[in-house]
């Protein structure tokens, strides 16, 4: 099953044309992450069933499904951030950069700095806007103008008109959408190739989601982003490819959304999709 | 509706009786320690400032010239009519309360001793209308700015003398030697890379200081000649503070600003030392209180000028001195007889003595003021060791997670062994073992530190954990190593939680007593600690030995004045450290 999936999902890639961003890059964009054989455990439960597959360069992924389906562990395995769970094991490839993530010689925390991630939850540090942006530079020992990469970035995140007369100010303090904008410019400061989000607009009121969704169509012009939700009207406004788990962790149908939400191969996700299960 | 007819007599009653008896209860369970150790503390400040001998003309007196302009100023400052109606009630309806209940019991139950109604009114009434107005007065702009100038100048006194009392037995060369060969390379070549941008210099900077130090270390024997305790000071500390002062300065108000900030409380401090040495009083102690007082206080005066809010409260200091003077003068011209306290300057400087009048703590003092300070630092550091570990570095599961919660439980069992089994520890490890000698200074810094090491730890343990794991992942997904996670993200957040508890730990070392018998600390000695070797004596060995004592005068006047001092100095230095975990809560 997941292998017929997945090869779908090769030639699908090939032809990807179907696009409902029209400042999207030309068709024909190459592969960011690929994931081979994936499976992962939990102690002796199983949370990733043999996944395979490739998720395209800047472009929307989303990856949608039932809760406990497996979608946010999948998400956590391309920056390896399941390593913090003790009890996770994880078999099979996971190739970014033209590397398999989970080889001896990866170090995870360099792997890290390769790949931004936003969180269900805003998460910012309790210290000052600026410190907040400017976090992953300093880790990462960044010798260059500092102040510009913060600006940049939160224009990038579209939150600078709205903070630039109160970067010394706690990144507490904004609201919650302003929170999670925040986190994005963190996340896109560094300049990584891959922004990972797990379900970023489920905290937040539909204005400040909108706001999140208009910036990932605009992240996708420099960004691979790989986006969790269970949102499925979110998935199909924002994402190029959809991916569907279900329980299990079985990833069950992979292709463009249109073709997804239209007219999708395997009867569990239309059933899923028009809320017949799930 | 059905439902009109069925609530036609409204819709009944809850009995809320038992809320209110626990209610009640919870109140008088928290008031009960807070009234006994009022007490206690109202009859210990009558015996060291012998009021009970005062007249009620004197305590009229001060009353008039020195509560009631702090009151008013409190009121002025609250501006708030409500506030003045209500204190004048309290203060006016207490006067008549307090006589009457007083003069009743005496007369109806059973005299009380050693007090009067006037001076019950002064706890009872005065002291907690004070206490209330100060704290309304210092929420307003003038009582700030007042509270802010006075406690400058008083906190910048007692950081002077308490500086130039721990170097009575830090070496001072060893001191000047670290700080020109280590402190100020390091800085220079930080500041030089951050302006530059030279990351280089700034990554060199911590192991050239450390380099520094410890070729302090060794040249302090070979080094022939020094310059004098104050021109040490001097250039070691005063201008630094004066730099710090000048640089808080400068970035506001502009170059010319932050050198009078500086420069005017430096150059009298340095007059002032100098002056001090000719004089033949203690120079270096001199120019520390000079300095570490001026500074702070020219930078906020500084700061508050600019803001131009409040200017008044600069009054406070001034009202408070007019009003001891006014009353001294008042008192002499009318020959009211006036108290003789027990805790007075010479108190303060002057070596025990078996003669009541003459006796002092300042030994005693000095060797409580220097352990505290090697406490706070040896816990404070292993303390936030072993809680990062524990909390950061060990896994919860498999062999190693069995370990962790073993040594958890242990440490948290290990809080509750009594004192004296750690003064036992320490005699048989730091001074036979190790060798630090039986009663010096420093194995009794090394036994405190141990035994408030538990409550350290889980204090700081809790505080760590309560740092939530969003934090620690969005650290971790951005690419930070455990350390840096740890540093940058978890430690500032759970400091404030950190310092609560060493400060309550710390109030505990101050205070005991067995551990230092054990370790056979003198219980007095005539001449402070000159070296972390020398024999020493501690604030409650002093007091403990003194109530002891055949004379009365001992065991009340005396004691009780020690029993001020400590406390004092133990409010002080939690004060102090408050105000830090404050400023580091604000900070984030």
């Amino acid at each position: 099953m997941s292998n017929t999936t997945s090869d779908d999902s090769l030639i699908t890639t090939e032809v990807q044309t179907e696009s409902n961003d029209e400042s999207a890059p030309p068709a024909g964009a190459g592969t960011a992450v690929a994931a081979r054989d994936l499976n992962v455990y939990y102690g002796d439960e199983q949370a990733i069933d043999d996944v395979s597959m490739e998720i395209p360069e800047k472009r929307v992924t989303a990856l949608i499904g039932p809760s406990g389906c497996g979608k946010s562990t999948f998400l956590r395995t391309i920056n390896r951030m399941n390593d913090m769970i003790e009890i996770c094991r994880v078999d099979g490839e996971v190739e970014f950069g033209g590397k398999n993530v989970y080889d001896d010689d990866v170090d995870p925390v360099a792997l890290r700095r390769k790949i931004g991630m936003v969180f269900q939850k805003p998460n910012p540090f309790p210290k000052s806007i600026r410190d907040n942006v400017a976090y992953g530079l300093k880790i990462q020992g960044f010798d260059g103008d500092v102040d510009a990469r913060v600006e940049e970035s939160l224009k990038g995140a579209a939150l600078w008109d709205e903070v630039k007369d109160q970067l010394d100010s706690s990144g507490l303090e904004l609201s919650g959408g302003q929170q999670q904008r925040l986190c994005i410019a963190r996340a896109i400061a560094p300049d990584p190739e891959v922004i990972l989000m797990d379900e970023p607009t489920s905290a937040l009121d539909p204005v400040a989601a909108s706001k999140i969704e208009d910036l990932i169509d605009d992240l996708a012009e420099e960004y691979t982003v790989i986006i969790v939700t269970h949102n499925m009207q979110q998935a199909a406004r924002i994402s190029d490819r959809t991916a569907v788990f279900l329980t299990g962790g079985e990833l069950v149908e992979y292709d463009d959304t249109a073709k997804i939400f239209e007219d999708p191969e395997e009867q569990r996700v239309e059933d899923y999709i028009t809320g017949k299960f799930g | 509706m059905a439902t009109d007819n069925a609530n036609a007599d409204g819709f009944g009653e809850v009995s809320r009786v038992r809320g209110i008896v626990f209610e009640y209860l919870s109140l008088g369970a928290s008031v009960f320690g807070l009234v006994a150790l009022g007490v206690l503390l109202v009859y210990v400040s009558i015996d060291a400032f012998d009021l009970a001998n005062a007249s009620p003309v004197w305590l009229l007196t001060y009353f008039l010239t020195l509560v009631v302009p702090f009151l008013a100023f409190c009121l002025y400052s609250a501006n708030d009519p409500a506030v003045t109606r209500r204190a004048l009630g309290v203060l006016g309806g207490g006067l008549v309360a307090v006589a009457a209940v007083f003069t009743a019991i005496e007369t109806l139950l059973v005299p009380i001793p050693r007090l009067n109604w006037q001076l019950a009114y002064l706890f009872v009434v005065g002291a907690p209308v004070t206490a209330y107005l100060t704290y309304v007065g210092s929420g307003e702009r003038v009582g700030a700015v007042g509270f802010g100038f006075l406690g400058r100048l008083l906190g910048g006194a007692a950081l002077g003398l308490a500086v130039g009392t721990l170097f009575l037995v830090f070496d001072s060369l060893v001191w000047f030697l670290a700080y020109t060969l280590g402190v100020v390379p390091a800085v220079a070549l930080y500041a030089f890379g951050s302006a530059r941008s030279v990351p280089q210099a700034q990554t060199a900077a911590l192991p050239a200081g450390l380099l520094g130090v410890v070729a302090a270390v060794f040249l302090r024997g070979v080094v022939p000649t020094y310059p004098s305790d104050l021109l040490i000071y001097l250039w070691t500390i005063a201008i630094p503070v004066a730099a710090a002062g000048a640089f808080a300065v400068a970035e506001r108000r502009g170059r010319t600003a932050a050198a009078v900030v500086a420069g005017v409380p430096l150059a009298l401090a340095a007059a002032g030392g100098f002056a001090a040495a000719g004089a033949g009083l203690p120079a270096p102690t001199v120019l520390l209180v000079l300095v570490l007082t001026g500074v702070p206080t020219a930078v906020y005066v500084s700061r508050v000028v600019d803001a131009g809010e409040g200017l008044v409260g600069f009054a406070l200091p001034v009202l408070l001195v007019g009003g001891v003077v006014a009353g001294a003068l008042i008192v002499e011209a009318l020959g009211v007889p006036a108290p003789d306290p027990w805790l007075d300057p010479s108190f303060l400087t002057e070596a025990p003595s078996q003669t009541p009048t003459e006796a002092g703590l300042y030994p005693a003092i000095v060797g409580s003021v220097i352990i505290i300070a090697m406490v706070a630092v040896l816990s404070f550091a292993l303390g936030v060791g072993t809680s990062v570990f524990l909390e950061e570095y060990t896994p919860g599961s498999g062999p190693l997670g069995t370990l962790t919660r073993i040594i958890q439980v242990n440490v948290a069992n290990l809080a509750a062994v009594p004192s004296v089994v750690y003064g036992l520890l320490g005699l048989g490890l730091f001074a036979n073992l190790l060798g630090l000698g039986i009663g010096t200074a420093v194995t009794a810094a090394l036994t405190l530190s141990l035994l408030i090491l538990p409550i350290t730890i889980i204090s700081a343990q809790e505080a760590i954990r309560s740092v939530p794991d969003d934090l620690r992942r969005g650290s971790d997904a951005m690419g930070a190593t455990r350390w840096q996670t740890t540093k940058n993200v978890v430690l500032p957040e759970a400091m404030p939680g950190i310092l609560t508890g060493t400060i309550l730990a710390l109030g505990r070392a101050i205070g005991e007593t067995a551990p230092l018998i054990m370790i056979g600390a003198a219980t007095t000695v005539f001449r402070a600690p000159d070296s972390l070797f020398s024999r020493f004596s501690a604030m409650p060995m002093q007091i403990y030995v003194w109530a002891g004592f055949p004379q009365a005068d001992f065991r009340y006047g005396v004691v009780a004045a020690g029993v001020i001092t400590l406390l004092i100095i133990l409010v002080g230095m939690n004060g102090t450290a408050i105000l830090l975990r404050n400023r580091a809560e604000r900070g984030n």
